[in-house]
C-alpha cells in the first residue's frame, strides 16, 4: 500500500470525531480528579483547567477523616459483596433447574421470571418501602441486600439459562451412571462449565449494587447504614465551600468501579451489554 | 435418567429460594402498586377505596402533564444523542485502523461504570454558574454565553437530560460496536467493489443489519428516559419551579413528601403503561425478523 492511499484510508473526519468525543467523555473525569487535588483558589481562579501543580493530598485526608466516608465505604462493600453472592447463587440454581431438570411447570415459571425484566424498580418503590417496614427490615443493611438480590434475579437467571441450554445432556447421564447425586453433579460439573457466565454476572451485579441509588434513597435513612451513592448526596451542602474535599470523596467513591473496569475492561463491557441478547 | 433429572426434592431446593424472593420483592409489590392506586391512602392509616379517582385527579393535574412532557423530552434527547453518536463512533472506530483504538473505546465507556450520584455531582460543578467548567470554558473562548444552566426553566431539563446522555452514550456505543463487528466484512466490501462510498455502503448494508441492536437500544433509551429520576432528584429537585418533574419524581414527591401513597401509586401505574406502550410501539416499528448470516 502506498503512503498516499494509506493516508486516504485513515479518513480524517472520523478520526476528528473520535478524538473530540473522547475528550468530551473523559475530560470531565480528569477535571474531577484534578480538582480533588487543588484548593479553591486554584479551582476558581488560578488553574481551573489543568492538572494540579502542587497536588494537595490533604483533601483526601479531610474527606476520609472529617465525614462518614469510611462508614459509607464499608456499607457499600458489604452490601455489594453479599448481593453478588446471593443473586448469583440463587440465579444459577434456579436457571439450572429450569434449563436442565424435568418438571411440569418449568416453562411457566421461566416466563413468570422474565416479567421481572420489564418492571422498572421505580414502580415498586412505594410498596417496597411499606413491605420493608412490615418485615422490620427498614434501617438494616438487609433492607438493601434483599431487594438488590431480588431485582437482579430475572436478568441473571436468563443469562445462566442461555448457558445451561448449550451444555450436552451426556454430562449428566455419565454423572448419573457414576452414582453422583444431583447436587454433586450441579456443584462439581455444571458450575465449572458455566464459570465464564458466573464471572460476567458477578461483575454485573457488583456494578449494579455499588452504584444503586433510588432504592437506597427510599429504604435507608440512618446515617450509619448509608452506602456511598446515598452518603455522597449529603456532602453537597456541607462541602459547597470546599470543592477539593468534595472531589476527593467523589474520586474515592468511583475508584472501585474504575479499577474494576481498567483491569477487566472487555469483561465489564460484555457484562453490562449482555442484556441485549436477553431482552431483545 | 428421567428419574434422576426429575428429583422433586432437588428441584424444590434449586427453584424455591429464587422464586419466593422474586415473588415477594418484585412481583407482589407490582400487584400492590396497581391495587393501592385505587385507594386514598397516606401510607399509615386505613385506606379508603376510591376507584379510579386518583387517575382522574392525575389527568387534571398540571404537574402530571409537565411530567409526561419532560419524560418525552428526556427520552427523545438521550435516544437521539446516544444512538446517533454511538452509531457514528462505532462505524468510525471499526473502519479506521487507528492506533489506540482500545483507549478510545475505554474513554467512551468509562462514564458508564460510575455511580449516577457521582456523575450528577460532577455535572453540578460543571454547570455551576460562578466557577463551573462550562462557563469558565466560554469565558476562555471569549464568548459571552455564561449562564446559570440549571436555574433557567427552559434550559434545565435539557441540561439534566444531557448528563444522562453523556453518561450512557458509551453503553450504546459498546452495543452497536459489537453489532458492527459481528457483520461479515465481505458484505461491506462487496458494496465498495460495486462502487459505493464507505459511508454509503454503511448506510445501505451495515445499518439495516443492525436492526436487532437498534431495537434494544431504543427500548433501553426510551424507557430509561421516561422513568428518569436520579438526575432530577440530585440536580434540580424537580425545579426550578416544577420545570424538571418526571413521572417518577412526581411519584416520589406524592408518596414521601406529601404522604399521598395512592396518588403516587397511580402515577407509577401510568409509568409502567407508558413504558409498555413504548416498548410495543418500538417492537412494531423496528421489524422483528432475526438476521442470520
Amino acid at each position: 500500500m502506498t503512503i498516499l492511499s494509506r493516508l486516504r484510508h485513515r479518513s480524517l473526519p472520523s478520526r476528528i470525531l473520535m478524538g473530540i468525543y473522547a475528550i468530551v467523555s473523559i475530560y470531565p473525569l480528569f477535571w474531577m480528579l484534578s480538582y480533588s487535588l487543588k484548593n479553591n483558589n486554584e479551582i476558581y481562579v488560578t488553574n481551573p483547567f489543568g492538572p494540579p501543580l502542587h497536588p494537595r493530598f490533604e483533601n483526601y485526608r479531610t474527606a476520609w477523616e472529617s465525614f462518614n466516608v469510611p462508614v459509607y465505604f464499608l456499607n457499600s462493600v458489604i452490601v455489594s459483596i453479599v448481593s453478588v453472592i446471593g443473586a448469583v447463587l440463587l440465579a444459577v440454581m434456579f436457571a439450572y433447574a429450569v434449563a436442565r431438570l424435568r418438571w411440569r411447570f418449568r416453562e411457566t415459571v421461566r416466563t413468570y421470571m422474565i416479567i421481572g425484566l420489564f418492571i422498572p424498580v421505580q414502580v415498586v418503590l412505594l410498596p417496597l418501602a411499606v413491605l420493608m417496614r412490615d418485615l422490620h427490615l427498614q434501617n438494616t443493611l438487609l433492607s438493601l441486600i434483599v431487594p438488590y438480590i431480588a431485582f437482579n434475579l430475572s436478568f441473571s437467571t436468563m443469562v445462566f439459562y442461555g448457558f445451561f441450554r448449550t451444555v450436552p445432556t451426556e454430562l449428566e447421564e455419565s454423572a448419573c451412571m457414576d452414582g453422583a447425586s444431583l447436587y454433586r453433579t450441579f456443584w462439581s460439573i455444571m458450575l465449572p462449565i458455566v464459570s465464564p457466565a458466573l464471572a460476567t454476572m458477578v461483575i454485573f451485579v457488583f456494578l449494579n449494587a455499588w452504584n444503586e441509588f433510588p432504592l437506597a434513597l427510599i429504604l435507608i435513612s440512618s446515617e450509619n447504614l448509608k452506602t456511598l451513592p446515598l452518603g455522597l448526596l449529603f456532602f453537597q451542602g456541607q462541602f459547597t465551600t470546599d470543592w477539593g474535599a468534595m472531589g476527593a470523596v467523589m474520586t474515592i467513591a468511583s475508584l472501585p468501579t474504575i479499577l474494576l473496569y481498567a483491569f477487566f475492561s472487555e469483561k465489564v463491557e460484555s457484562a453490562l451489554t449482555v442484556g441485549s441478547a436477553v431482552k431483545g | 435418567m428421567n428419574k434422576y433429572l426429575g428429583n422433586k426434592a432437588a428441584i424444590a431446593v434449586f427453584v424455591l429460594p429464587a422464586l419466593l424472593l422474586y415473588s415477594l420483592i418484585v412481583f407482589w409489590p407490582l400487584v400492590q402498586t396497581v391495587y393501592r392506586s385505587l385507594f386514598d391512602w397516606d401510607g399509615v392509616n386505613t385506606a379508603s377505596f376510591i376507584g379510579l379517582d386518583n387517575y382522574k385527579e392525575l389527568l387534571d393535574d398540571d404537574l402530571f402533564w409537565t411530567s409526561l412532557k419532560n419524560g418525552a423530552i428526556f427520552a427523545a434527547l438521550i435516544a437521539v444523542f446516544q444512538i446517533g453518536l454511538g452509531t457514528l463512533l462505532a462505524l468510525a472506530i471499526s473502519d479506521a485502523k487507528v492506533k489506540g483504538r482500545k483507549w478510545l473505546r475505554i474513554s467512551f465507556f468509562m462514564p458508564v461504570v460510575l455511580s449516577v450520584t457521582v456523575v450528577c455531582q460532577l455535572w453540578l460543578s460543571i454547570y455551576n454558574a460562578e466557577y463551573g467548567l462550562l462557563n469558565k470554558l466560554f469565558e476562555l473562548l471569549g464568548l459571552s454565553y455564561r449562564q446559570d444552566w440549571l436555574s433557567d426553566p427552559g434550559v434545565a431539563i435539557f441540561a439534566i437530560a444531557f448528563v444522562n446522555a453523556w453518561q450512557f452514550m458509551g453503553y450504546h456505543f459498546a452495543l452497536l460496536f459489537a453489532g458492527v463487528k459481528s457483520i461479515p466484512e465481505q458484505f461491506v466490501e462487496a458494496a465498495k467493489i460495486d462502487g459505493a462510498s464507505k459511508w454509503r455502503s454503511h448506510w445501505l448494508i451495515t445499518l439495516p443489519l443492525l436492526k436487532e441492536t437498534y431495537r434494544f437500544c431504543l427500548v433501553f433509551a426510551v424507557t430509561g428516559g421516561l422513568s428518569a429520576f436520579a438526575q432530577m432528584f440530585i440536580m434540580s429537585s424537580g425545579g426550578p419551579g416544577t420545570s424538571t418533574y418526571t413521572l417518577t419524581y412526581l411519584m416520589y414527591r406524592s408518596a414521601f413528601r406529601i404522604n399521598e401513597f395512592g396518588y403516587g401509586s397511580a402515577s407509577a401505574v401510568v409509568l409502567v403503561l407508558e413504558c409498555l406502550i413504548a416498548t410495543l410501539v418500538i417492537n412494531r416499528l423496528v421489524a422483528r425478523e432475526r438476521i442470520i448470516y
